[in-house]
């Protein structure tokens, strides 16, 4: 039972980390929006799990504004930003696509080596899954440097905090209720703020395309 | 006690309450926000003497909030620069450069930065602190383009994107050192309360507190603007309003590097103080090195300040890497620093209001020009350069000390060093704007010159710390010491 | 009946792969044209094709070498030593010893290499343009595969093909874990690329400018065309084998009774008839990607490969 759970937690995990890789490899805003509510979708499923076999209420709890916020909420005010300022359909990022997807797969390589003494102190069967979390924190701070568009690098931020997320729950099985309304109260204000200065610049740029803002570079 | 800490964060929410309830914006609101800032302030130091009798005032649910001599160092700090910033703000005064809009956002806003900042300080709860300073990002984001440009909008977007994601790091940090109490202790209501962390530091795993304190310097390290996390810090500073610039550069690093000392002490007790204090010097030098090189051949004076603030926390950085008596000199520098840049944006943005720009080569005659004004700005420059008789250059003098006396002879030539250059930048220019004819169209003679008087104490103040400062403010400093370097 | 021996086996099992592969292949193209509405060639098209090719005249290029002349015999007597030592029907196998992972990966590139060789040879353009882009599909892929299949070596301790499907038939919980389910997925993707499937090369093009396989085939006539299409249905007989028996591997026969190889023989062919309809259904779905887009997908199924590795190297 144990191992079943553990296989189906790193299973989730996976699922997870291919989602935010899955960032890296497509183009386009409607593709990341995807991928990014794909990834809050399987986040709230493994919450979901482990809320089952441990029986924690405020997981569930966690589980649902996990799937309410960032699984339908975020992706439908981002695909409304997109709409609005969506731009041209792709812009080149600054790593091309196979270089981006292989430097990915060493980021992960990289999180592995760096969780391995954590995985020592951990005896919650989760702990397998750890790793990967980290992969994907790794993995997004990559996509909010390489991209282009503002809208991009926003959805990389908001895959960096599913990543934190995950790795709070593989480890500690969440963290205590007040701080986690914290936590979503912040990522909602800061996503909202976020909008509003993209609004800013699309209407003083005309555009989203984090080159064109460059004039302070002294 | 308790209604003292009450005053101490419900004043400044209540003033921004009271701003986002009145529409229009009335001057009176502005006048209400102000007064309520200097009732912080009073708080703060009631409860600093409350700390110094020897109590420790706590509040909150399982102990949330705590304050003990360090909190009340920084909370007075915070409190005065934040009362500054709200009686030389904009929304006071007859002021034709900001609509009542603006003044209006402004004074909503920079209440919400010093109520978020205020609970950074006290809270016990590492995860509450985490979440005030993820808040001031918030606060304090929607203020930088209050004058609409590409400049300021480029500048916010970079300020938000890049502290978040700083931020979010230090949340790894965080995790990280929740996961190992939990393991250790189990769960509990308290264990994210840095007195439970200190208390099971010494029985906690070493490799995993090194990792977690790797990432809670990365992630607030980005918020204190430490190289190389600190591309954000020139431009949001220079294209932020001169107010908020005072308090993002004066006490915003200096909250952020607290949080740093915080998680310092802890890691200390698990893991020995080579690794944290190496990390510290290696980034503190970083960050020196970085402002130094970049004072020499700026054009900007607002920017020129901003790179100061990186020099001054790339100091107060070594600093803490150097031991106690390094701890002393890097809160004496943190002290000097908030009350001399607050002091010196403040009259950076009077210098934008008459001569209309930002490039240091368009400004000249200030003495001429703003006697009171210039001969502050001239002290104030002096006083960062680190030049007695102001405080920054005993606690630049403390810092070489404890350099020589932890065996780092070496570094601390490098610094002096770079201290120098950075000097010699400043001084430069800083001459070059006070000297000389004032150009054509520049109105001679002081205007709004109340609003001088506060900027002057900030200046008796520098003085009176250099010369051996209060002694209950001695006391207090030597307390705050004694816990960061446990 | 006397109980057949290691050897006999393996050879039976070569013979049986080589005599099913083209049909194998008429499988595939009778369920796309199925799928696309048409009627479609018999499913036995292919060995109509073989017979017919190999009573043609051969017509070389005055340009070309040896080189061109002995491809063909490299390229099929590469695949059918792989084809000795891939898990088909039993394992162990007495060729086990020889052959693992890293000799199977170093045959294919020896085919593979070869005809990319020969493309060149007779010093027509469109043969150049196919070996390049050969090369540039296999630069990525040829790692992958041997990624992928570490990956699952990982587990039963031995880069020896036999022992990882002994090691999965002993533990079947592992064939859910996410090591093997990423593994699958690279080597999924690489058996397109290797054997020139959609959607990084349409086997069915008559567009030069298109092609990669078919380029570089382009001058071979008569009986070398017959062995060179011969080794390339050969080749995805083997992924095929590879994909089910490695993945799952319940059928193959661990003994060496008539009985357990009849029923090898079964699930045999039931799993390339699933993998054929898999793949017939996806091809007719999935449009041929633009060629700079190729590396990209043979990165993700290399970077699955890599995830797939360190997946497995903790959970072990």
């Amino acid at each position: 039972m144990d191992s079943a759970f553990g296989h189906l937690t790193v299973l989730g995990s996976s699922l997870v980390l291919l989602c935010g890789l899955t960032l890296l490899w497509r183009r386009g805003s409607a593709a990341h929006i995807g991928a990014f509510a794909a990834q809050s979708v399987a986040l709230a499923a493994t919450a979901g799990l482990i809320a089952v076999v441990t029986g924690s209420r405020e997981l569930w709890v966690v589980a649902v504004i996990l799937l309410g916020l960032k699984g339908i909420l975020m992706p439908i005010l981002l695909k409304r930003m997109d709409r609005r300022f969506g731009g041209p359909r792709e812009l080149e990022p600054y790593v091309n696509t196979a270089t981006s997807l292989v430097i990915g797969g060493l980021l992960v390589v990289l999180a592995y080596i760096v969780t391995w003494p954590i995985l020592d102190v951990s005896r919650l069967p989760t702990r397998a899954g750890m790793p990967l979390a980290m992969g994907l924190i790794f993995v997004s701070l990559f996509v909010i440097i390489s991209r282009k568009k503002a809208l991009t690098q926003v959805i990389g931020f908001l895959a960096l905090e599913n990543g934190i997320a995950l790795l709070a729950m593989l480890g500690t099985y969440g963290i205590p209720f007040i701080v986690e309304m914290g936590v979503f109260l912040d990522a909602l204000m800061g996503f909202l703020v976020m909008q509003i200065v993209i609004y800013r610049i699309q209407e003083t740029f005309e555009s989203i395309d984090v080159e064109q803002l460059n004039r302070l570079s002294q | 006690m308790r209604l003292t800490y009450l005053a101490l964060v419900g004043a400044p929410l209540a003033a921004a309450l009271a701003a986002a309830l009145v529409r229009p914006y009335l001057r009176g609101v502005g006048a209400a926000g102000a007064l309520l800032s200097t009732l912080s302030l009073v708080a703060a130091l009631r409860l600093a003497g409350q700390v110094l009798a020897g109590a420790t005032p706590t509040w909150g649910p399982s102990e949330m909030m705590r304050v003990d001599a360090l909190s009340a160092l920084l909370a007075i700090c915070v409190a005065f620069v934040a009362a500054l910033a709200a009686w030389l703000g904009p929304g006071l005064g007859r002021d034709e450069r900001y609509t009542p809009a603006q003044a209006r956002r402004f004074r909503i806003f920079s209440s919400l930065f010093a109520f978020t900042m205020l609970i950074a300080v006290t809270a016990n709860n590492v995860a509450i602190m985490w979440v005030a300073v993820e808040a001031t990002t918030i606060a304090s984001a929607l203020l930088i383009p209050l004058h609409v440009s590409k400049a300021s909008v480029e500048a916010s977007w970079k300020y938000i994107l890049i502290g978040s994601v700083g931020i979010a790091l230090a949340f790894v940090g965080t995790v990280l050192g929740y996961f190992d109490y939990v393991h250790l202790a189990g769960e509990r209501e308290s264990a994210l309360n840095w007195t439970s962390l200190m208390a099971a530091a010494p029985s906690m795993h070493p490799r995993v507190m090194a990792l977690a304190f790797v990432f809670i310097v990365i992630g607030y390290g980005t918020k204190a603007g430490l190289a190389p996390m600190h591309t954000w810090l020139p431009d949001a500073h220079a294209e932020a309003p001169a107010p908020l610039s005072a308090m993002m550069s004066g006490v915003l690093l200096a909250v952020a590097l607290y949080a740093i000392i915080r998680w310092k002490v802890v890691v200390d007790l698990t893991v020995g103080s080579t690794l944290p204090d190496r990390l510290l010097l290696v980034l503190g030098l970083a960050s020196l090195a970085v402002a130094a090189l970049s004072l020499i051949g700026q054009r900007q004076y607002k920017r020129l300040l901003a790179y100061s603030s990186i020099e001054h926390t790339g100091l107060m950085c070594v600093g803490l890497g150097l031991g106690p008596l390094g701890a002393f000199a890097a809160l004496l520098h943190l002290v000097n620093h908030a009350v001399a840049k607050g002091m010196m944006f403040l009259l950076s943005g009077r210098i934008l209001d008459r001569y209309h720009t930002t490039e240091m080569g368009e400004v000249s005659g200030l003495l001429r020009v703003m006697p009171v004004t210039g001969g502050l700005f001239a002290a104030g420059m002096l006083a960062l350069a680190g030049l007695p008789p102001f405080g920054i250059f005993f606690s630049k003098l403390s810092l070489v000390r404890a350099g020589f006396a932890t065996g780092h002879p070496w570094l601390m030539a490098f610094v002096l060093v770079l201290l120098l250059a950075a000097v010699i930048a400043m001084l430069a220019q800083i001459n070059r704007m006070l000297y000389g004819a004032p150009p054509d169209g520049v109105r001679v003679g002081e205007s709004n010159r109340w609003g001088l008087v506060p900027l002057a104490l900030c200046a008796i103040l520098l003085v009176a710390f250099g010369l051996g400062g209060f002694g209950a403010f001695q006391t207090l400093l030597d307390r705050a010491v004694a816990i960061v370097s446990r | 009946m006397p109980l057949p021996t290691g050897y006999t086996v393996a050879i039976a099992q070569t013979a049986l792969a080589l005599l099913l592969a083209p049909g194998l292949v008429g499988l595939i193209r009778w369920l796309k044209a199925r799928l696309q509405n048409r009627r479609g060639a018999p499913v036995w098209q292919p060995y109509l094709e073989l017979r017919k090719l190999f009573a043609k005249e051969v017509v070389v290029s005055s340009n070309a070498s040896w080189l061109f002349r002995a491809a063909p015999f490299v390229v099929f007597a590469s695949t059918v030593a792989v084809a000795f030592l891939v898990p088909v029907l039993a394992v162990p196998l007495p060729f086990d010893s020889v052959g693992d992972l890293l000799v199977v990966v170093y045959l294919l590139l020896l085919g593979t290499f070869f005809l990319a060789l020969a493309g060149l040879d007779p010093g027509s353009a469109f043969g150049g343009m196919g070996s390049s882009r050969e090369m540039t599909v296999a630069a990525l892929s040829e790692p992958t595969v041997a990624l992928a299949i570490f990956a699952l070596a990982l587990g039963a301790g031995s880069t020896n093909l036999g022992q990882i499907v002994a090691r999965t038939m002993a533990d079947p919980a592992a064939a859910v874990s996410p090591g093997y389910l990423l593994a699958f997925g690279a080597l999924f993707v690489v058996t397109l690329a290797e054997n020139g499937r959609l959607p990084v090369d349409n086997p069915a093009t008559h567009l030069e400018l298109t092609m990669i396989h078919e380029a570089m085939i382009l001058e071979y006539s008569g009986r070398y065309l017959a062995l060179i299409e011969w080794s390339a249905w050969l080749k995805v007989l083997l992924f095929f084998s590879l994909l089910g028996n490695l993945f799952v591997p319940w059928g193959v026969a661990t003994v060496l009774t008539w009985a357990a190889l009849g029923w090898a023989l079964a699930t045999l062919l039931a799993k390339l008839v699933v993998l054929a309809v898999a793949l017939a259904v996806f091809e007719t779905r999935v449009a041929k990607l633009r060629l700079f887009r190729v590396p990209e997908l043979l990165a993700v199924s290399f970077v699955l490969a890599v995830l797939a590795i360190t997946v497995s190297f903790l959970v072990r």
